[in-house]
């Protein structure tokens, strides 16, 4: 351990694809891989939430929007045959990014509550043009007859695929808006959430770091959306609503937006307790069918971010880092009283 | 002739729905201006209301009855919102009472498809008469009602605001909270207060509309979003909400009449934004108001 100091900032990168490489190893099963590839997509969108609620300051609602609009347009060019799979998910998130662009360029001029109100009327508008436009979407059936993701001659076949793919993409996304949150940018952004006269004073300009983390946060959602329409092989409206709002707000809130580590834990814990609602608790309580089960999910999930918001505002990671200075307190008390003696 | 017939008669629906645009309108504002939160649990008041009331009448007690059991367990549920979910909360900003509300929302919409079922409740309506014909425009007597009712609440509050010590001090906690507070108002019991006024009209307003519109679990979501874009609108105030609430409601109806029906609800949110982006500009850089 001569360069400790060299190593320590890679520890976690190490544990995180230490895990992801060894979960399909130990679980063959479809039924976890699944939803390990169901928490990739939602953490590459709730990174995003979190990096512009927590760095930015900026309530935005509308990522499940972009995801949606991501996963038709890639979906109708690739079920028309008018683009290879790859170059339809990068047309996707191109489409993404130039719509989010035009409509940041004016929303992202408010804050805070109208901020939130006008984004929640982005995705509701989009929820409307999924289903309205029907010769272009299906309407509400969805659109269907995706064929599977192929890059060259290569497939990707089963879960596995998936799951390495969005994983690859997950933490890459999270490596960039780690480095983007330590660069003169991020520390810019930071800024501007603490204090918005203060950094415009100092010559930051609000309007076009905001607007480009928007747009890149929004593009991103867009090329995962272009994945999801592939894996899932099918783009119904439902994917994108309101209810894929409620589980990343609860992401974003369980991890703690304060972190990004924190967004990246809350997406794979709350996932994970979903999966364990739906099926413990269907067995103590019986019930007729699915709608009644995803309406005690949102109750459960309802009280959870409720109490969490009262009693535990900064999240998981707020609630770690308690422990661990607890902790630190606790054991190394004497060691601080009689100097480093290691 | 026809046109204008058509025309008419696609003003007067809206009316109807207007007025509840209207109705939930002051609903956001009566709790935003004296508590500064966005409530996005509103549009489920109205939802409770006529789930409720579908409920009780099922149960055979009369309809009067039942409206004014109704509304009082709705006025408790909005008490018990604020005192239980949103009260203490330590570190208060609009983002965690958005949260908060919408989770709330999604709480009292799954207990609601649990209890009472996700089919569509249909309440006989008020008055059997069949639609009333006025120089070939069909009304509903239903929805003369609901109008009415928008009138009654609008002259109500307006009297409550304007006449009583207990309509002043809530206006006083709107205007300055802490001021309030240093002359002695109970700024907290108005708080409370002003969550069960908002239960309370929503409820109203659900009852009202339940044999026109029908009633599901999931009906108070799309009213309560419009009903925050007439508040938006209407600037916060009582009159600017319910000018806003009938207004958006003639143009969604003359937009679902004449252009399309099924793109109506996003016209709604269209003009939310329109407004609120129109707001950030100003010629001046000065008066820039948000």
């Amino acid at each position: 351990m001569i360069n400790n100091e060299k190593i320590k900032p890679f520890i976690p990168w190490i544990i995180l694809i230490a895990v992801i490489t060894v979960i399909p190893v130990m679980f063959t099963s479809p039924f976890v891989i699944s939803i390990m590839v169901f928490i990739g997509f939602s953490a590459v969108l709730a990174l995003g939430m979190g990096m512009l609620l927590g760095q930015a300051g900026l309530l935005s609602l509308t990522q499940p929007a972009w995801f949606g609009v991501g996963a038709y347009v890639t979906g109708i060019l690739v079920v028309r045959e008018i683009l290879p799979p790859v170059l339809s998910i990068i047309v996707g998130a191109v489409i993404v990014a130039l719509l989010s662009y035009i409509v940041g360029l004016p929303v992202l001029r408010l804050k805070g509550l109208y901020l939130a109100c006008a984004t929640f009327g982005i995705l509701l508008i989009a929820q409307i043009s999924f289903t309205q436009l029907r010769d272009l979407t299906g309407g509400h059936s969805g659109l269907f007859g995706i064929p599977p993701l192929s890059i060259g001659s290569f497939v990707f076949k089963t879960g596995t695929h998936y799951y390495f793919l969005i994983w690859a993409i997950c933490i890459l996304f999270l490596w960039f808006l780690l480095n983007l949150v330590n660069s003169r940018v991020g520390r810019a952004i930071n800024a501007t959430r603490d204090s918005e006269a203060a950094s415009q004073t100092m010559g930051v300009n609000i309007a076009q770091y905001r607007l480009q983390a928007f747009v890149l946060v929004s593009s991103m959602a867009g090329l995962v959306g272009g994945i999801f329409a592939f894996y899932l092989r099918i783009v119904t409206p439902s994917s994108f609503g309101f209810s894929s709002l409620i589980e990343l707000m609860f992401i974003v809130v369980v991890g703690g937006y304060a972190n990004l580590w924190g967004v990246l834990l809350g997406s794979i814990v709350v996932m994970w307790l979903k999966e364990f609602i739906s099926i413990y608790l269907l067995q103590i309580v019986p019930l007729a069918n699915g709608a009644m089960a995803g309406a005690l999910e949102d109750i459960f999930f309802g009280v959870l971010i409720i109490l969490i918001l009262i009693f535990v505002p900064s999240g998981l990671t707020g609630m770690m880092e308690k422990l661990v200075s607890l902790a630190k307190k606790f054991l190394f008390k004497g060691e601080k009283k009689y100097g480093p003696s290691r | 002739m026809n046109f204008l017939l058509e025309f008419i008669q696609y003003t007067v629906s809206g009316l109807t729905s207007g007025s509840i645009y209207a109705i939930v309108g002051v609903c956001w504002s009566i709790v935003f201006l004296v508590t500064g939160i966005a409530n996005f649990s509103t549009g489920e008041f109205v939802m409770l209301g006529g789930m409720f009331v579908w409920f009780l009448v099922g149960l055979g007690i009369g309809l009067p009855l039942s409206a004014i059991l109704a509304i009082t367990l709705v006025v408790i549920i909005g008490i018990a919102l604020q005192r239980i979910a949103l009260q203490p909360v330590r570190k208060p900003s609009h983002s965690i009472y958005i949260v908060i509300t919408i989770a709330a929302a999604s709480i009292i919409k799954g207990i609601i498809l649990l209890t009472l079922g996700s089919e569509t409740r249909r309440l006989e309506p008020f008055i059997n008469s069949g639609q009333i014909n006025i120089l070939g425009i069909s009304i509903d007597p239903q929805a003369i009602i609901v109008i009415g009712t928008l009138v009654i609440i609008g002259v109500g509050l307006s009297l409550f605001f304007n006449y009583t010590l207990f309509g002043k001090a809530l206006r006083a906690t709107a205007i300055n909270s802490n001021a309030a507070r240093l002359v002695g108002l109970r700024v907290d019991r108005l708080r409370v207060f002003s969550f069960g006024l908002a239960g309370g009209l929503g409820a109203i307003a659900g009852i009202v509309t339940a044999p026109i519109t029908f009633m599901g679990y999931g009906e108070g979501a799309l009213t309560g979003m419009k009903g925050l874009v007439a508040a938006i609108v209407g600037s916060w105030s009582i009159p600017g909400s319910i000018l806003a609430g009938l207004g958006l409601g003639v143009v969604e109806g003359l937009f679902a009449g004449f252009i399309s029906s099924g793109w109506r609800d996003a016209l709604a949110f269209f003009v939310m934004i329109v407004y609120l982006v129109a707001r950030t500009i100003s010629f001046s850089p000065r008066e820039r108001k948000l």
